[in-house]
């Protein structure tokens, strides 16, 4: 995750991309030909306004309290329409179906209050090489007042998809949610088949494998599966109190989630913050790490 | 046989509050939960209590999910305490907020923990909403039925019309009226007018903005949701505004005075106080603004009794000034709950009458008048709202600031609650 060094063209939009046309048109043209480098472009939503109701949705869905700081993963949903924005273009050179989430980091330099007007902006860089595939980093930075207050980095796996050898650096892949939460389960979670819809409806993430079980069987899901940011916050939701008011949140997402299911929570508390990692209720399934240390 | 201790006064440190909210206002999408945890937060901020274990914490809601049975020890295993500390919940209608503080301070005053928190929480916009009652003795039927035909004869009982839900009603299950409605017959019986009621409601206004502008709120509300004062203010409300609204409670009889100007509305919101020994808050540098002298919680017969449902603190007052040997006029500062502005009128006519005094009291002499310039001096439910179980705590908070800008004095807290009960209690300047 090194910073681009290049002059990126910023691309203000006047409103947040609608997604479904988005998808629509990823899916429409993911045969076609495409870019072979990442777009030099880094997408911006100015003065944008967190809405209570929509922000009250969010906490309900993934359990967080409403309160007057922003939970930890709520900027992803912000930036997320522009990593879409960016992905679905033919400019992109992976194709945006088939794109599986990998990981994804999140810093958060200070709270971030629901009523302070945010600039989002969003990039794409380190396109390279992976054993399995082909990975990319989408990075979201969102600043309050020009203050950077939370920047977020989403890998994206495009599997099967070449782009040249990787190094031994990005086989061996550090990997920092390493698998310190052992022990007995803290919390048991039955997740509901409605998880997928109703994280869809507060995200806009309405990538068809997490709502019908048809779409998710077309890309080899036996049924429906959860987002991975859904898990992510609702993990975080499970330390509510027990956060430091800057702290970078780690996520490796390993086996989908799927809906419904039974799900464990196993946590370990560190010298330098929390481990947790969620796997299915029996059986040694892991369906996300996550490392949480302070900043 | 261990000694009894000796009691002690317990301290009133500081209190937090969120702006109170109409009901479907801005918190309109907050639980309880989210409320008294926010709340509970800003008091830990308040008094850097970050991590501390406290002996207790005690609150509560008045309208309450059935999920929410532990909604107080949930709230704390979410705030930045340590949750170590233990809590409970209290539930005694508008009265919890008071009664809950006293608990804790009586533990305090006993030596059985060093400190403690005590308030609570209401919404009326995220009231729980049952499944209609017959529809819920079909499914307890299936849930109890054994055998397919069982579960047959169970299905058998669902009916179309069972898909309207129950929702809560703001009334006595005994008599079917609402508070309102009983507050309507007492104001009645007492003859209490619609000017004294309104002129009543517009001190509150006044007071409370005030006391906004004057900044002494600052240190006993914390903004949430963007609502920075209380949303039922009305800073710029008068006599001709209030003379306008219609009454509507009692409204089917004539000279009606009840409106919903001079009513507290249904309201969302949450308040909490900071009790301790003297001691716990010297060592941790933290001001002692009051102490609670005494309590008294009175209950009167408003169903075949004949008293109005909303008069027990007019019993609870004279029991326990006569318990500290003190007379009505002792207080410099009357903080009573305005349910309705006819409550509090009803209250002090009453106390002023020597009929009720003698017949109902039991008193040889009236208890007396108030110095009315001391009465709600910094406004109370009527302007700021009341969402019921946290008016204690805000009143409370409200009070020992009061007491501790004067430097000395004593203040008595009157509030009344559904089911015919009233809680008081003394508090004096530390």
């Amino acid at each position: 995750m090194t910073a681009t060094a290049e002059v990126l063209d910023q691309v203000v939009l006047a409103e947040p991309p609608r997604l479904g046309r988005l998808y629509a048109r990823a899916m429409a043209e993911s045969r076609m030909p495409r870019s072979a480098a990442l777009p030099a472009t880094e997408v911006v939503l100015d003065d944008v306004h967190v809405d209570v109701e929509h922000l009250a949705a969010y906490d309900e869905v993934c359990g967080f309290r409403l309160t007057d700081a922003l939970p930890a993963t709520y900027p992803h949903v912000l930036g997320f329409p522009l990593q879409m924005q960016l992905m679905a273009s033919r400019t992109f050179p992976l194709a945006l179906p088939g794109l599986v989430h990998v990981r994804n980091t999140i810093d958060v330099e200070r709270p971030v209050r629901w009523d302070e007007p945010l600039q989002v902006r969003v990039h794409a860089e380190e396109l390279r090489a992976h054993p399995k595939g082909t990975q990319v980093d989408l990075v979201t930075d969102v600043t309050a007042s020009g203050e950077p207050v939370w920047t977020g980095h989403s890998t994206y796996l495009a599997r099967g998809v070449s782009i040249g050898t990787p190094s031994d650096d990005e086989v061996v892949g550090p990997d920092p949610a390493v698998d310190e939460a052992g022990g007995r389960a803290s919390a048991v979670w039955r997740v509901p088949k409605e998880t997928g819809r109703r994280y869809a409806a507060v995200s806009g993430d309405v990538n068809p494998i997490h709502l019908n079980p048809w779409a998710a069987k077309a890309f080899g899901f036996p049924r429906a599966i959860a987002h991975g940011m859904w898990a992510k916050a609702r993990c975080l939701a499970a330390l509510e109190g027990r956060l430091p008011d800057a702290f970078r949140v780690d996520v490796s997402f390993r086996k989908p989630l799927l809906l419904p299911s039974t799900a464990e929570l196993r946590e370990s508390r560190q010298d330098d913050g929390w481990r947790m990692r969620l796997s299915a209720r029996r059986g040694d399934l892991t369906h996300l790490l996550a490392a949480i240390t302070p900043l | 046989m261990s000694p009894t201790p000796t009691p002690r006064r317990a301290a009133v440190v500081g209190g937090n509050r969120i702006p109170f909210a109409r009901s479907g206002g801005r918190y309109a999408r907050a639980s309880n939960q989210d409320m008294l945890t926010t709340t509970l937060d800003g008091l830990v901020a308040r008094f850097g209590l970050q991590g501390e274990r406290l002996g207790e914490v005690a609150a509560g809601a008045v309208l309450k999910h059935s999920r929410d049975f532990n909604l107080t020890r949930e709230s704390v295993l979410g705030s930045r305490l340590d949750p170590s500390t233990p809590a409970y919940d209290v539930q005694q209608a508008c009265g919890t907020g008071l009664e809950a503080a006293i608990l804790v301070a009586n533990k305090i005053a006993l030596g059985q923990v060093e400190s403690g928190i005590a308030g609570g929480v209401d919404s009326a916009s995220d009231a729980p909403i049952a499944v209609n009652e017959d529809l819920r003795h079909v499914l307890l039927d299936l849930n109890r039925a054994r055998t397919p035909v069982q579960r047959l004869k169970a299905l058998r009982g669902l009916r179309p019309g069972q898909v309207v839900p129950e929702t809560p009603r703001n009334g006595e299950p005994r008599t079917g009226l609402s508070m309102g409605e009983h507050a309507a017959i007492t104001t009645r019986e007492w003859d209490i007018s619609r000017e004294a009621q309104d002129a009543l409601t517009l001190a509150s206004h006044q007071n409370l903005a005030a006391a906004y502008d004057r900044g002494f709120l600052d240190d006993l509300v914390t903004p949430y949701l963007g609502l920075t004062r209380d949303q039922n203010l009305r800073a710029d409300s008068s006599m001709e505004a209030l003379a306008k609204l219609k009454p509507v409670f009692g409204a089917d009889e004539p000279g009606a005075t009840m409106t919903a100007g001079n009513s507290t509305p249904l309201s969302d919101g949450s308040a909490l106080v900071l009790l301790a020994s003297d001691e716990w808050a010297a060592a941790r540098r933290l001001p002692v603004l009051a102490h609670l002298v005494d309590a008294e919680t009175a209950a009167v017969d408003y169903v075949h009794g004949g008293e109005g449902l909303l008069m027990a603190p007019a019993y609870a007052v004279p029991r326990l000034l006569a318990r500290n040997g003190l007379s009505l006029g002792d207080f410099d500062f009357y903080e009573i709950h305005e349910a309705f502005a006819s409550t509090v009128l009803t209250t002090l006519a009453a106390w002023e009458d020597p009929r009720f005094c003698k017949e109902r009291l039991g008193l040889d002499a009236p208890l007396g008048s108030i110095d009315r310039s001391r009465l709600n001096v910094t406004g109370s439910s009527l302007a700021t709202g009341h969402p019921f179980a946290a008016t204690g705590g805000r009143i409370v908070a409200t009070l020992a600031k009061l007491l501790h800008e004067k430097g000395s004095g004593r203040g008595l807290i009157s509030i009344c609650a559904a089911g015919g009960q009233g809680v008081v209690a003394i508090l004096e300047a530390a």
